[in-house]
This record gives C-alpha cells, sequence and structure tokens, in this order.
C-alpha cells in the first residue's frame, strides 16, 4: 500500500488536496452561511404547542399528561433528553434531524420539519 | 472482439457487480447515493485494456446491477448509470488525452468527483426539487468521494501492477517455454 | 510536489477536518420552561450555562408568580383582590405591597388613558359569560356602569389599605396583573443571575439581556383573522430589553347573529368596544404595555394611536376595517407577514 501511494504522481497528490480544500471549504461554509433551519414542532395531546427553531440551541420542558419531558435542540439536532414514562422509547431515540420523536404515554410528538425557519422566541396576541 | 477480451470482460463485470451489490448494503447520507467502490475494476480495465472494455463493464453492473436489486429503470437505477457514465467517461478522456499526468490515484479521484457530480445533478432534477438541500450534502459528498476515490485509486494501482506482472510472467513463460 | 510536502499539507488539512467537525456553537444554551399558573400559560425562556442555574431560577420565579397571581385573583374568594370587593362600601383593607403597587398602577393608567382602561370594570365583566356565550340584558349594563369609576378607588399609602367607595364595587386586575408579574418575574431572574431572558404571561411578554447569537429576541404577532388551526402571524417583532402586549377581539368571543361579543368591554358603554380587531403596545415595563394594550384597544386606532404617541408607547394598531397602523419606531423593528 505505502509503495502505491509513493507512486502517485504529483498531479495525483495536487488533485487530491484540492478536492479536499474544496469539499472541507464548502463544509465550512454551508455550515455558516447555509444554515436553512427547521422546524420542530412539538405537539401535545394532537394540538401544536411549540413551533421552534432547529438552529438555536435550547431545552424545553413540557409538562405532558404522565409528567415532565425534555426536549434538547442542540447543534440542529433535537432529542428527548429525559422522559417520564415507563418504556423510555422516545428517550432511545437519541438524536434526530429528520423525522419525529414521539412519547406515547405522554401524548408529545416532535416533528422536525422542513419549513421555512421560524424563529419566533414567543408569541404575543 | 476476441473471446479473450470478452472472458475478462464478464469476470471483471462479475467483480465490479460484487462490489456494487457490497456498497449497496452500506449506509450513505441520501438514499440511492453510492460511492462508486465498483470503480476500481472500471479503472484497472480502463487502464489495462482500454476504454471500451471499461465502457462495457460500467454498462453490465449498472443493468445487471439494477437488475438484481429490483430497482430497475427505478430512481436508483437512473443515478446509478449517470454516475457511472458521467466517471466512466471522464476518467477514459483524461486517460486518453495523457497517461503519465495522473496515475490511477488521479483518475480514480476524477471518476469519483464525475461520478458524483452526476449523481447529485440527477438527483436534483428528478427528485429533490429544493437545491439548498443538493448543496448542503455536496460537500460531505465531495469530500467522502475524494477520500473513497484515493483509496480506490491506490488499490486500483496494486490491482494493476498484479496484474501486469502476472501478464508478464505468463509472458515470459510462454517465452521460455 | 513531493511526498513530505503532500505529508505536511495532509496533516494541515487533517487538522483542519478536525477543527470542523468538533466545531460547537457558544457555551450558554437557551433554556425555557412552562407552566400553568394564574390560569393561563406562563413560559419563561433564560440564557444560562447550565441546566441547572436554569431551572434553579425559574423555579424560584414560577413560586414568585404563584404567590403574586394568588393575591389578585379576580374568581378566588381567598385573594385579597376578593377581600376587597367583599368590603366595597364597607371598609378598607389592609393588602400586601405588590396588591398595593399594582392597584395604584392600575389606576395610574386609568388617569393617563382618560378611563378607557378602568380596573374598576368588575362588576360589568361579571355580566359576561364567554364560555356559554351568552350577553347581558341593557337593563342589566345600565345598572351596573355606575360602579365603574377609578376615582372611586381610595388607596392609602400610608396604611397600605384600599377602599372601595360604593358598595357593588368590584375591582378585576385582568387587563394589567399578568404584566406586573412579567415585570416581577423578570426582577426574579435577575436577582438570581440571569442576564438575559424572555418571560411570557399568557401573551405579555418582556424580553432582557440578548440571545447567544447576540441577536435581538424575535416576537411573533398573531394574526387576527387567523384561518387555520395553527397560530398564524400577522408580523414578527425584533424586540431587545422591552416588553410587548397585545389585545385582540379574537382571545376570547362569541359570534351571535352575525356579531362578534369579545371579552376587551368600554368602561363607559359596557360593550365590546368596536374599533380595532388587534392592538400591540412596546415599552419598557409590561405592566404599562399590558394595561394600555386595554386602553389603546378601546380607545381605537385614531385616538388611540394619539395616547400611545403622548406616551412615548410605540405601538402597531389593527383597526376594525384590517388597516395596520405603526409607530414610527416599530416600523424599523417589524417584518410583516403575507396577509392579514
Amino acid at each position: 500500500m505505502k509503495e502505491a501511494i509513493r507512486n502517485t504522481t504529483t498531479a495525483d497528490r495536487i488533485l487530491f488536496l484540492l478536492l479536499i480544500i474544496a469539499s472541507v471549504a464548502g463544509l465550512v461554509y454551508t455550515r455558516e452561511a447555509f444554515s436553512l433551519g427547521s422546524d420542530v414542532v412539538v405537539e401535545v395531546n394532537g394540538r401544536p404547542v411549540y413551533t421552534l427553531s432547529l438552529d438555536t440551541n435550547r431545552e424545553i420542558v413540557i409538562d405532558g399528561s404522565h409528567g415532565r419531558t425534555v426536549l434538547e435542540i442542540k447543534n440542529s439536532k433535537v432529542r428527548m433528553k429525559e422522559a417520564d414514562c415507563n418504556n423510555q422509547q422516545c428517550a432511545k431515540q437519541g438524536w434526530i434531524s429528520r423525522g419525529t420523536i414521539v412519547c406515547l404515554p405522554n401524548r408529545i410528538v416532535v416533528i422536525v420539519g422542513s419549513g421555512i425557519t421560524k424563529d419566533i422566541d414567543a408569541i404575543t396576541g | 472482439m476476441q473471446l479473450q477480451d470478452k472472458y475478462r470482460i464478464a469476470i471483471l463485470s462479475a467483480y465490479a457487480l460484487a462490489l456494487h451489490g457490497f456498497e449497496a448494503m452500506l449506509p450513505s447520507p441520501m438514499p440511492w447515493l453510492r460511492f462508486g467502490i465498483s470503480n476500481i475494476i472500471t479503472l484497472t480495465a480502463l487502464v489495462l485494456f482500454g476504454f471500451r472494455t471499461a465502457m462495457m463493464i460500467t454498462l453490465i453492473r449498472v443493468m445487471l446491477g439494477s437488475i438484481f436489486s429490483g430497482t430497475f429503470l427505478g430512481p436508483a437505477f437512473i443515478l446509478s448509470l449517470g454516475g457511472g457514465l458521467a466517471g466512466t467517461i471522464a476518467m477514459g478522456t483524461v486517460f486518453s488525452i495523457s497517461r503519465n499526468i495522473f496515475g490511477p490515484v488521479g483518475l480514480s479521484l476524477i471518476g469519483a468527483l464525475f461520478h458524483n457530480a452526476a449523481q447529485l445533478f440527477f438527483a436534483y432534477l428528478l427528485f429533490i426539487q429544493r437545491i439548498e438541500a443538493v448543496l448542503l450534502i455536496s460537500p460531505v459528498i465531495l469530500l467522502i468521494g475524494t477520500l473513497t476515490g484515493f483509496a480506490n485509486g491506490l488499490v486500483a494501482d496494486i490491482l494493476i501492477k498484479n496484474l501486469l506482472k502476472k501478464e508478464q510472467d505468463s509472458i515470459q513463460n510462454v517465452v521460455q517455454a | 510536489m513531493t511526498m513530505t510536502t503532500f505529508r505536511k499539507i495532509s496533516l494541515i488539512i487533517l487538522i483542519l477536518l478536525t477543527a470542523v467537525f468538533s466545531c460547537s456553537p457558544g457555551k450558554d444554551s437557551v433554556y425555557k420552561k412552562t407552566m400553568p399558573l394564574m390560569d393561563t400559560i406562563v413560559s419563561i425562556t433564560v440564557v444560562a450555562e447550565s441546566s441547572d442555574t436554569a431551572e434553579k431560577a425559574i423555579e424560584i420565579t414560577f413560586a414568585q408568580i404563584g404567590r403574586f397571581g394568588d393575591l389578585i385573583n379576580f374568581y378566588s374568594d381567598n385573594s385579597e383582590l376578593a377581600e376587597i370587593n367583599r368590603n366595597a362600601g364597607v371598609h378598607s383593607v389592609k393588602v400586601s405591597p405588590q396588591t398595593l403597587d399594582v392597584i395604584g398602577k392600575a389606576v395610574s393608567a386609568a388617569e393617563k388613558s382618560g378611563g378607557a382602561f378602568d380596573p374598576t370594570i368588575g362588576p360589568i365583566v361579571k355580566l359576561w359569560d364567554f364560555l356559554n356565550k351568552k350577553k347581558p340584558a341593557e337593563s342589566e349594563i345600565v345598572k351596573a356602569l355606575p360602579l365603574v369609576n377609578y376615582k372611586d378607588i381610595l388607596i392609602d399609602r400610608a396604611d397600605s389599605t384600599v377602599f372601595l367607595k360604593r358598595k357593588g364595587m368590584m375591582i378585576d386586575l385582568g387587563g394589567i396583573a399578568k404584566g406586573y408579574a412579567v415585570d416581577l418575574a423578570v426582577e426574579s431572574l435577575k436577582k438570581e443571575g440571569i442576564l438575559s431572558g424572555l418571560v411570557s404571561i399568557a401573551g405579555d411578554i418582556r424580553t432582557f439581556g440578548m440571545k447567544p447569537d447576540k441577536r435581538p429576541w424575535i416576537i411573533g404577532i398573531k394574526n387576527p383573522r387567523q384561518t387555520g388551526e395553527k397560530d398564524e402571524l400577522v408580523a414578527k417583532i425584533r424586540l431587545s430589553e422591552k416588553a410587548i402586549s397585545t389585545s385582540g377581539d379574537y382571545e376570547r368571543y362569541f359570534i351571535s347573529e352575525d356579531k362578534r361579543y369579545h371579552h376587551l368591554l368600554d368602561p363607559k358603554t359596557g360593550m365590546p368596544a368596536s374599533g380595532c380587531r388587534s392592538v400591540s403596545i412596546v415599552t419598557d415595563r409590561a405592566v404599562d404595555t399590558d394595561a394600555f394594550s386595554t386602553a389603546i384597544f378601546i380607545l381605537g386606532a385614531v385616538k388611540g394611536m394619539k395616547v400611545v404617541k403622548e406616551m412615548g408607547m410605540d405601538a402597531m394598531i389593527i383597526d376594525s376595517s384590517g388597516t395596520i397602523h405603526m409607530t414610527d419606531a416599530i416600523k424599523e423593528k417589524i417584518t410583516l407577514e403575507r396577509s392579514h
């Protein structure tokens, strides 16, 4: 294997480095400029209670019908940090950046959509 | 085409198909988007046996691959075909322009680049209507493609050397005999 | 390029990659907790380093809000407010500092708004039943109207007492208590060392400090005529160190014979005020935004805007025809959504 690496031509190496630099640069750029943000919609008992942005790290405590649930949004991912239910299915799901987390006993549904960013911190009216 | 060529194509296609099938089991950031490790075979064929052989192998791999996995004419098929063709044509073109500038590694990188680019293009055209989503995953795809392309190139290099050596050995044997 | 150059560059890139992938935004996080209090939803958002700091501050503040809510609960027999109302026309009642303070502020708001906001509207409020969609008879309203007069509230600061001059008078602090509680909450959070946060009690909101990304807090203003079930916004406003309250004809209402009857009653007529669909007020303290969003709603778009400017506040008024009026300062902070 090492011999093969030594056998690479100059052009090979330049191309490789160029591509790596380009992709890393692309990564950095997309992380910053593009943060698409998605909506995280939390529904309790079927009614949407919160619409949050995936961009802002935060923790939300929801009082469901069974007890206390803690939702955490961090680095554009969501997880159920704590749930006061027996099977802990929702917490076991871990971090998601797409899809849903459901806590059946608490009747809480968390949906990560790909909507337009609605970075609302609160609603008046 | 001589029998030996057909024989070669068949065997190489079989290997390519196997690699393709193996790769299908690996996870991927976007559905139906593959990295192209079967490119090792295509590249080796290109360097040793020429563009036509490489192209045949690509087509056979894509067709049979999609038929066997039941995705013939489906979205996976289109991505696979588009990526495969783009990659092979790109490699073939560069190789025919100059054999010395790029070694197998460089060719592999080029192949991977065009393979991925074509896949992203077709993915956008056909299913993911949102350009932002495509642009968002492109850097990741590019990065992984570059790394696998590099690795593929190394493997192809070893493969080529080994096959050449075998040829030389067998020629020597013939000469000596 | 030589092998060593290649290796060196590869190493640099490897380090870059590690940096990119392990990069995580700032240490401070946003924590939000919601709890039903004061017969509504109270939501406290803070910026803190750890969930423990956040939790502690929020719990202490919730307790503060709860205690205040108990003091001025209009619908409970045990509150200090109920005690005052029971003894209207009989004798003065000694109350806690917070009760005294909020009633004092209510009277002040009444004076400044020319009676458009009047905390003595209690008797009229009791006549309307929005839950069962019942509107009172004309005669009942006529009978109750004389009891509505903030000037008949006598406050003795030295003794810490409140006296309602006429029998049958009732103070209802519904239009100002939540705002007052928001201010209490903000003070409490600051006392617990929180530098940045947002308190919302049923849509009476106050923000302080900045979010971790150094941007202002963004508040959505509900569309008074939203069509779907989900919250639709008419505008988004960026706030920094300010409070906002909104009064609307869509919060508590019923429609009878094609007419909308809502809970923002004009103290002079006992009937719902008809000039506006929603009024949002922005100023430093929530006690003011709460009281004045009610007052300005009652006054209507033209007169209301005049008072807003006199008070040095900012407002966005959506009048009964759906036209939006805004003060100059607010125009810079607001982005309107598509339709209203």
